[in-house]
């Protein structure tokens, strides 16, 4: 096995500040909307917990931000500009989740500390970290003070765009949220991945050319 | 005794010929400046001949001054100008009142006594005060306690925003409100005081039609109502608009594409006025976010879009409670959302759907695991099962 720093420390303090956050967003934001269907707290506590974990989410993202803007790792986030290679490889990357995996066949994505997504990865984490969660944090905003981001909430089209918008994005990481979880099982080791991201910061892959064994979650 | 200083009486003597020289102008160059004060009635206008002069004043016991000054086009304009001054002041004889004026202790007893004149029309209105915490105050003889025309006013009674009303006197009532309410601003704007104030009423959600460019109410143009007709048109089949229809009659009032839009605000109001005076102290206010941030909550099961009419009363006309979870109405109702309380089902099976689908992706994969490993084996136990036939 080979051992390869792909999760630098303010990277692994990022994610872990927003998982927990992320959850805990999840459950006041699900009790705010659903009162009735869960009672985990009052309305109101739900609000406050809400707005405040909210904003200690928004000062988190600006590490992950400011990290990689002033690091050259910012490459792991750089788009395979053909759409052609691209998707092949998204399609290798499919077939070995939907078959390879199960047979032991090497993963098709070699990990690297400045490329440690795999096609279908590198997709979806740019969607997510620049557009779903910033969208999220500012649909976020003007929903914590209508009133006086007025402007802001009439140019979006109301606040019932805007509140349809941060529902939607909420919808879509109630489902990431479990995706997530699972994809960070399936490395060479069910824990494999955690350990990486929680501690070491170091993924273990197959020595074997070629073969990266290991892909991040 | 009645006093009227010389100064003033001059100044208004110039002013009424003034006024009398302009009624020999055209009829029609008079109709365009008339004063409201012009539609009341004669009986009216002869009370005003003395009460219009606004250094009327009476001198009361213990030397305080009493003005009996009343404006006549504020009452001209108030809800009470087609009544009449007479309506309230039955009590006065025209043929005796100027030598033998009312006798008045106090302004304040005065009013006091005047509260059952209301009651003659405002019944209700009186009988819900009853408990009140305003009137529990008169009642132990609190000298500040509200009466009717401290939150109303006497002669220029007009309609009036709950709020604005309340904050007369309840100064402090924002920073009470932000040191527990998130987002007490907005609350203070959309939910009229007596929705948490008087707890044992019943609410609505009252959608008025906003004109953002104007910062201002939407009213109908005086002689020319069209709102409530506009509203019938659309909804063919009567049983209040839904959201379909409600867009409808958005559209049409916004027909004008060179105007700017008007939009509905959402409000929570009560169902009836006389509701509202049955204002109880803060301890019995409603704190509980959830009474309208829930599913089904009481205030979004009424619904009505409403205008105000060229004198200021809301003209309602009634929506189906549905059109304020439908996805239709995410343009008509675009400045009203109550979270919680108007949220969309589709939106809610969306959240389930997105949920199976993360739990079925562990499962599913799992599920594929066994299949394929079953399959592999399988394939691995006759290949080596050929493999044994083919050795000799």
């Amino acid at each position: 096995m080979q051992r390869i720093y792909v999760h630098p420390l303010p990277v692994r303090l990022w994610h872990w500040i927003n998982a927990v956050g992320f959850v805990a967003m999840m459950l006041t934001g699900t009790q705010i909307r659903y009162v009735g269907l869960i009672d985990l707290m009052s309305f109101r506590t739900a609000v406050t917990v809400h707005n405040w974990i909210g904003f200690v989410l928004i000062g988190n993202y600006f590490i992950w931000l400011l990290f990689y803007l002033f690091t050259d790792k910012i490459r792991v986030y750089h788009p395979e500009l053909s759409p052609t290679k691209h998707f092949k490889a998204s399609f290798r990357q499919l077939q070995y989740y939907g078959y390879g995996i199960f047979k032991g066949s090497p993963n098709p994505h070699q990990v690297s500390a400045y490329d440690k997504f795999n096609p279908m990865q590198s997709m979806m984490y740019q969607v997510v970290m620049f557009l779903l969660v910033p969208l999220l944090a500012v649909t976020g905003v003007l929903l914590w003070d209508v009133q006086g981001f007025y402007g802001a909430v009439d140019f979006f089209g109301g606040v019932r765009v805007v509140d349809t918008v941060h529902v939607l994005i909420y919808i879509f990481f109630a489902f990431f949220i479990f995706f997530h979880v699972y994809m960070g099982s399936l490395g060479h080791t069910p824990t494999a991945h955690y350990k990486a991201m929680f501690v070491t910061g170091y993924e273990e892959i197959e020595e074997e050319p070629g073969h990266g064994g290991a892909t991040k979650r | 005794m009645n006093t009227l200083t010389i100064a003033t009486l001059h100044q208004n003597l110039v002013k009424a010929a003034f006024a009398a020289l302009l009624m020999l102008l055209p009829a029609r160059l008079m109709a365009a400046d008339a004063a409201p004060a012009d539609k009341l009635s004669d009986g009216d206008k002869q009370c005003l001949g003395c009460h219009g002069f606004d250094g009327l004043k009476k001198e009361l016991p213990g030397g305080k001054v009493l003005s009996l000054h009343v404006q006549g086009d504020g009452f001209a304009k108030s809800v009470h100008g087609a009544i009449g001054c007479a309506s309230c002041h039955a009590d006065v004889d025209l043929k005796t009142h100027s030598h033998k004026p009312k006798t008045i202790v106090s302004g304040r007893e005065y009013s006091v006594a005047m509260t059952k004149v209301c009651g003659g029309c405002h019944a209700e209105a009186l009988k819900q005060n009853e408990t009140s915490v305003h009137a529990t105050l008169l009642a132990s003889g609190n000298p500040s306690a509200p009466i009717c025309t401290d939150c109303h006013g006497s002669h220029t009674v007009t309609p009036k925003t709950a709020y604005d009303t309340c904050v007369g006197c309840h100064l402090a009532a924002m920073d009470a409100h932000q040191k527990w309410l998130p987002n007490a601003g907005l609350h203070l704007e959309v939910v009229s005081c007596a929705a948490c104030h008087a707890p044992a009423a019943q609410r609505m959600v009252d959608l008025r039609l906003y004109d953002g460019a104007a910062k201002k109410w939407v009213a109908e143009k005086e002689g020319k109502p069209e709102f409530e007709k506009m509203a019938r048109a659309v909804d063919t089949d009567g049983n209040g608009l839904d959201a379909l229809e409600l867009r409808k009659l958005i559209g049409q009032i916004n027909r004008d594409e060179a105007a700017q839009p008007k939009n509905l605000r959402g409000r929570i109001e009560l169902r009836t006025g006389g509701e509202a005076h049955q204002l109880s102290g803060k301890s019995k206010a409603i704190k509980d976010c959830a009474i309208c941030h829930r599913q089904g909550a009481e205030p979004f099961q009424n619904v009505a879009i409403s205008i105000f009419s060229a004198d200021g009363k809301p003209l309602r006309y009634k929506a189906q409670k549905e059109v304020l979870g439908s996805v239709l109405s995410v343009d008509s109702l675009r400045e009203f959302y109550a979270v919680g309380g108007t949220r969309n089902v589709l939106l809610y099976i969306l959240l389930v759907l997105a949920v199976l689908a993360g739990l079925a992706v562990p499962i599913g994969h799992q599920v594929l695991k066994i299949i394929v490993k079953g399959e592999l084996e399988r394939a691995a136990r006759q290949d080596k099962a050929a493999k044994g036939r083919d050795q000799p």
